[in-house]
């Protein structure tokens, strides 16, 4: 069964004057589909780093990446911006939705970017991810009128709307409180039966503990990587 | 088409921020709406002027006209002061004979302000002498009804006949009196008035209450005034053979400076090389009129542009400090799929929508503006309404101001289009 994803020799250094900090020193990873993958890993090992390079946000500075058959690793941005608005999903620690529209227009974002954009459609598609969330009831409302767990809720909705096969999220509870984190995991760890991969960074051993598979990072390598 | 499907969510949420920024949003677009405003009232009153000026030309006679007047001699011939004849009706005799690019030659001579009385009722006009060429050259008639004008008879004769303004007549007659065949006197001198001269009127000439003399201001004076023959006038009244001028009528505008030209020439050699004399047109008068015009649409043109750049400095300043304060969420776009074309756009947008808003309101403004022109130039002026809004200028203004905010939204949308998304996230 080949990967959904197949990482090669990933490296990334920021130059910064006579400084090099190499965030990413030779990464060599496989995501299957319908994984849930907790990573693991100190402050400025490389966790967020390699999900933005993942997520394609960012470039890394060598390396080789196989999305889905594809090589992906050197995109164009408009292609990387494709790859977000149609194959990834995004789950931040601040949530980052944006204040001024609502609920149901913040999940509908992704699909405004996409190619035959139809905002019925979109509505529609956006409805039936914040069912799945449990949010549907506040369609209307503004981010800043919903509790954190609430918001992160909405974020995963945004983040599932448009279909993908992988999502990241990077510290998705960091924010949030026991009963919330509970909430969000149970909710990431559905996604999986859907047959969506979910990558989740956390500093938190009990988060980790409900993936399937937890990687180890440490000084920008893979220290450990273990399923359960 | 594809554009279209992006550039509508952009409308919409320029729109938006529109209405989340009111305030913010109208002081960025004040320099756009003076700019429009000052460019449409600008262009509106300038046209409006310059077509008023062409019947005010026309009304003097029109651009085929040469007037000759008496004039002082210069300087260097004033020793020679004894030998003027003055212009008298030999150098019309000579003008007809010389110059045939003239077709008729009025010769006037101006007897005064006089008082024109018939029992009880009196009146104070100018008086002047023609001859039956008046007509064609100041482009004036009788009208049928009203009688008729001097005739080479009557100046062959020396008759004591006077034709009258028609804003003359209700100062002497009653409203249904027929003034033709009645007796006026000039200093105690009988005249028979033989007609009355048409009416000037119409578009933007509006002549008001003839009765009243403070009000028509400087276009009364056409509708006033009483006409006598030439004879009639130097021999009983001026005791001279001179004459006050000269108005001749070309046939062909383009001729005008040949023809004055050939006068001159005529003249001097008349005059036996004395310049006591001037020849004018209406040309220089025009010609004056264009370089206002210029000066005016230099001037407002002037102003109209700076505002609009201030306008657009607005803003690209009012869209960098917007695009500043959502660098997250510009981040968060790219993050969930937008691409730098797509925020450009957004941004572009957004700009278009502000200056498309500020360029309606600069319209709505001009429109107070020309209303307000129009009322002080209409007491200034006894011309009318100098100026009405057109839909081209209009519109023209409305492109303009776009123009600008697209100008001016470029180099913030490119900045919002290269943020990179992890820098924007992480900004606070
Ligand atoms: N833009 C950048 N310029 C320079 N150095 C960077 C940049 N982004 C990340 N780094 C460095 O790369 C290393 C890895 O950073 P990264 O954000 O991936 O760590 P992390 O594992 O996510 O840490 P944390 O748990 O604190 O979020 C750190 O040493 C960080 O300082
Ligand atoms: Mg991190």
């Amino acid at each position: 069964m080949s990967a959904l994803i197949a990482i090669r020799g990933l490296r990334k250094a920021y130059v910064m004057g006579d400084e090099t900090v190499h965030a990413l020193a030779g990464v060599d990873l496989d995501f299957q589909k319908g994984e849930f993958v907790a990573i693991l890993g100190p402050s400025g090992s490389g966790k967020s780093t390699l999900m933005h390079i993942l997520g394609f946000m960012d470039t890394p500075t060598e390396g080789s990446i196989v999305f889905d058959g594809q090589e992906v690793a050197k995109l164009d941005p408009d292609l990387r911006a494709w790859y977000r608005s149609n194959r990834v999903g995004f789950v931040f620690q601040s949530f980052n939705l944006l204040p001024r529209l609502t609920v149901l227009e913040n999940v509908a974002l992704p699909l405004l970017y996409r190619e035959h954009s139809d905002p019925a459609a979109n509505a529609a598609a956006a409805t039936v991810a914040l069912e799945r969330v449990g949010m549907s009831h506040r369609l209307d409302h503004r981010p800043s009128q919903l509790s954190g767990g609430e918001r992160q809720r909405v974020a995963i909705a945004r983040a599932i709307v448009g279909s993908p096969s992988i999502i990241f999220a990077d510290e998705p509870t960091g924010n949030l409180d026991v009963k919330n984190v509970d909430r969000i995991l149970d909710l990431l760890g559905s996604l999986i039966k859907e047959g969506i991969t979910v990558v989740l960074v956390t500093h938190d051993l009990s988060v980790a503990e409900k993936a399937h598979r937890v990687i180890s990072m440490r000084s920008g390598l893979v220290q450990e990587d273990r399923t359960r | 088409m594809k554009l279209f499907d992006r550039l509508r969510p952009a409308v919409v949420n320029g729109l938006r921020e529109l209405q989340a920024n009111k305030v913010r949003s109208l002081l960025s677009m004040s320099g756009i709406i003076l700019g429009v405003a000052s460019l449409v009232a600008m262009v509106t009153v300038v046209q409006g002027m310059v077509g008023n000026f062409r019947q005010f030309v026309d009304a003097m006679g029109g651009i085929e006209k040469i007037t000759v007047t008496r004039e002082q001699l210069p300087k260097e011939q004033e020793h020679l002061a004894e030998l003027s004849e003055g212009i008298t009706m030999r150098d019309v005799e000579r003008i007809r004979k010389t110059v045939p690019l003239v077709e008729n030659i009025s010769p006037e001579a101006r007897v005064g302000y006089e008082r024109l009385i018939i029992d009880g009722h009196e009146t104070s006009t100018y008086v002047t002498g023609v001859t039956a060429d008046y007509l064609p050259v100041a482009k004036r008639w009788v009208d049928p009804g009203f009688g008729r004008f001097i005739s080479g008879l009557d100046v062959l004769n020396m008759n004591d006949v006077i034709v009258l303004g028609s804003a003359v007549v209700p100062e002497l007659f009653g409203p249904n009196e027929d003034p033709v065949g009645k007796i006026v006197k000039i200093r105690g001198r009988r005249f028979t008035v033989i007609g009355v001269l048409n009416n000037i009127e119409g578009t933007g000439m509006q002549i008001r209450s003839a009765n009243s003399r403070s009000s028509g201001g400087a276009w009364r004076w056409r509708n006033s005034g009483a006409f006598i023959p030439v004879s009639t006038a130097q021999a009983k009244f001026l005791g001279n053979d001179r004459l006050s001028g000269l108005g001749l009528r070309i046939g062909e505008a383009e001729q005008l400076r040949n023809a004055v030209e050939q006068t001159e020439r005529t003249m001097l050699a008349g005059h036996k090389g004395l310049r006591d004399f001037a020849i004018s047109t209406n040309e220089q008068t025009l010609e004056d009129f264009r370089k206002t015009e210029a000066a005016f649409k230099l001037s407002l043109g002037g102003v109209a542009g700076i505002s609009l750049f201030v306008g657009g400095i607005g803003i690209m300043n009012v869209m960098l400090a917007s695009i500043n304060e959502r660098i997250r969420e510009i981040g968060v776009r790219k993050a969930v799929g937008a691409r730098g074309s797509d925020l450009f756009l957004q941004f572009l947008a957004e700009a278009a929508v502000i200056s498309v808003v500020g360029g309606v309101i600069g319209l709505a403004v001009s429109m107070g503006i020309v209303a307000l022109m129009n009322y002080i130039l209409t007491q200034a002026l006894p011309t009318g309404a100098v100026a009405t809004l057109d839909w081209v200028i209009m519109s023209q203004g409305l492109a303009f101001s776009v123009v600008v905010g697209l100008v001016a939204g470029v180099y913030p949308a490119l900045r919002a289009a290269k943020l990179d998304p992890i820098e924007a996230l992480r900004h606070e």
